[in-house]
């Protein structure tokens, strides 16, 4: 694989919910998404955004088609080459922080590389501390998360999203449920992550902010994408 | 922190659940604990009881017992002739023969035995039915008619006396020993003098020479110990006349086989010690399945209280498997979180239940209770067996296994994407 490749290609990509009624969530979606670019995926709740990004993320493989992430066809993994996969390639961030609550900051970001087994303890927390400056939350590794603020879990989030040096950083409403401050640092964040480190991220969201600091804007409607905006 | 977090995190997690429900834990591992406890306690208790019955049947019944086996039914005498249709047999009232209860060559045999290397002893024995008058007391008894010696060697009687000499049988020609429960009836004790009357109508005036409690009761309320020679005069018998022959082996658990080749040499029934008391073993048997399936359902409820705290922490922690998952956590690590929390419970609770079922063992028998009844004992013999231990421990692994494992499998089978999307 060289650097040029991009680094999603979603094929005729199709999802039928059959629950309760018959309905096409996605419906021959095809995409590609390059290496360093920042794509956000906007469209009305319901019209498929959400369950596109779990398809792309590996984290849902019910679907027709074909999706190959980092030249990888994702269907032809099995649940531990899929796990493993996802530990390696992917990042995560969601509306909710998702922090183990009685554990500390420190040991939840550290998770990621523990199942990862590439490197010594003392790797890994040097590299937790990095992240976690890097976010800005490095003074509160030693707390436990839950004792933490809204705006201090998700950038825990982010940092442990990014333990593993992930080709992809995922986000599903990432700013949900943060207020405009809190909602302006992540977005910085975000950007710088992309300007300085080159890294490759794909957002779900309503907020118009993120379309405007996106290379790409991607709108979806009843399972169809229906615009493709380059910024 | 980060070292042990690195060696396993999945240990942590376990740990960290159970912790944040502790109550319902304890509870769980009580419920662990309190079915081992009862499993040890039980177990120990009646097996305990079991070995002290048989240890004092053993004692009392002779590894083989050779005796004339008479039938009290025998052929119809016209079937001796010829066949005949039912309806043609009219004589009515056949007496049973007059079989001599006799061991005939008794002494001969008892003498061949004692040659056998597998034979520790052999005694001889005869006995009858009688009546022991004391004044007016008077009581139905069993005269056991016995050479004291031999009979000493074969059934510890000397360990069994409470009061009196039992060598004094030799020196005294009209010695008796009477059992515990007889002599109190009776109001006598040692040095007494009493009298004995058989069926023949003999009468005989004996001395007590001692008293002796076996602890099983039947036995300490009828037997008294005559000797041989006088057994024969209340049958009004000659001096070879025995009717059994008991024989102790050196090696128990031979009995069986050794018992049938006498049956076949002598042509007398011998009977080994296992047959003998094939009731009480049949009881036995009873009490140990009842037992089992008390203990099982017991470890069964320990179970589902697993179970149970299981499914609650699980429901309680989908987040937390989600987001495992998502970074990359495989199913079976999500299982192994939970088979820990079921194996530590498990653990913990089988350990306490160890523990808590020797002690209770161990304060139980020094308790006094002075029990009569089917047995008289002054304490209750208590069986320390470690297989007990071992296999209280090993269905206390098993059934949090098996408790542990439906939940854990459950927790890995979530899809992280519906719990994530039902936020």
């Amino acid at each position: 694989m060289t650097q040029e490749q991009p680094i999603i290609v979603a094929k005729h990509v199709s999802k039928i919910f059959t629950d309760p009624v018959e309905f096409r969530v996605l419906d021959d979606i095809n995409l590609t998404v390059d290496r360093g670019e920042f794509v956000v995926l906007v469209g009305p709740s319901g019209s498929g955004k959400t369950t596109l990004m779990y398809a792309l993320s590996t984290l849902d493989t019910e679907y027709e088609g074909t999706i190959t992430v980092d030249g990888t066809d994702i269907k032809a993994l099995n649940p531990n080459q899929l796990a493993q996969f996802r530990n390696t390639t992917i990042g995560f961030v969601f509306q909710f922080h998702y922090l183990l609550p009685d554990f500390t900051v420190l040991d939840n970001v550290s998770l990621p590389a523990i199942k990862a087994g590439l490197w010594s303890p003392e790797e890994i927390e040097e590299r937790a501390m990095k992240n976690l400056t890097l976010l800005g939350v490095a003074d509160q590794a030693r707390k436990r998360s839950s004792r933490l603020s809204g705006g201090q879990q998700q950038r825990v989030a982010i940092a442990r999203a990014l333990m593993n040096n992930p080709k992809i950083l995922f986000g599903d409403e990432p700013t949900g449920n943060l207020d405009t401050k809190n909602t302006a640092l992540v977005l910085d964040i975000l950007q710088d992550l992309k300007t300085e480190f080159h890294q490759t991220i794909l957002m779900v969201t309503h907020d118009m902010q993120f379309t405007e600091r996106a290379d790409r804007v991607v709108a979806i409607r009843d399972g169809r994408i229906i615009q493709h905006e380059q910024q | 922190m980060i070292s042990r977090l690195r060696n396993n995190p999945l240990i942590k997690i376990a740990w960290v659940h159970l912790v944040s429900k502790k109550r319902q834990t304890i509870v769980a591992m009580l419920g662990v604990m309190f079915g081992v406890t009862v499993f040890i306690f039980q177990a120990g208790l009646l097996t305990g009881l079991q070995n002290y019955f048989i240890e004092k049947t053993v004692n009392t019944t002779a590894h083989i017992h050779i005796y004339n086996e008479v039938r009290a039914e025998r052929p119809h005498v016209l079937d001796n002739v010829r066949e005949y249709d039912a309806t043609w047999k009219v004589v009515r009232n056949q007496k049973p023969r007059d079989e001599e209860r006799r061991l005939r060559n008794g002494y001969q045999i008892l003498r061949a035995l004692e040659r056998d290397p597998r034979v520790e002893g052999v005694a001889p024995y005869l006995g009858l039915q009688g009546i022991v008058r004391f004044g007016t007391a008077q009581q139905a008894a069993t005269m056991a008619g016995v050479d004291i010696v031999r009979e000493d060697q074969l059934f510890r009687v000397r360990e069994n006396l409470i009061d009196g000499d039992m060598l004094r049988m030799q020196t005294i020609p009209n010695g008796i020993i009477l059992g515990a429960g007889l002599a109190d009836k009776l109001g006598v004790q040692v040095d007494d003098n009493i009298a004995i009357i058989s069926s023949k109508g003999v009468v005989l005036d004996m001395k007590i020479v001692a008293v002796s409690k076996t602890g099983i009761t039947a036995q300490d309320n009828t037997r008294a110990y005559i000797s041989i020679r006088n057994a024969q005069r209340l049958l009004q018998q000659s001096g070879a006349y025995i009717t059994d022959i008991n024989v102790r082996l050196r090696d128990v658990n031979a009995a069986q086989a050794i018992a049938s080749e006498y049956q076949a040499r002598y042509q007398y029934r011998a009977e080994d010690w296992v047959a003998a008391n094939a009731n009480i073993f049949g009881v036995f048997r009873i009490q140990n399945i009842t037992i089992t399936f008390v203990i099982a359902s017991i470890l069964v409820v320990s179970g589902f209280g697993i179970f149970n705290i299981l499914m609650t922490i699980i429901y309680e922690k989908m987040p937390d498997i989600a987001i495992l998952k998502a970074m990359g956590y495989r199913n079976k690590d999500i299982s192994t979180i939970f088979v820990i929390e079921s194996l530590v419970i498990g653990i913990t609770g089988g350990l306490l239940g160890l523990l808590l079922g020797f002690i209770a063992s161990m304060i139980m028998s020094t308790i006094p209770l002075n029990i009569q009844g089917f047995v008289s004992v002054q304490y209750l013999t208590i069986n320390f067996n470690p297989v007990f231990y071992l296999v209280a421990f090993g269905f206390a692994l098993l059934s949090t296994a098996i408790a542990g494992y439906f939940p854990a499998r459950k927790a890995s089978r979530f899809d992280p994407v519906e719990i994530i999307r039902s936020r």
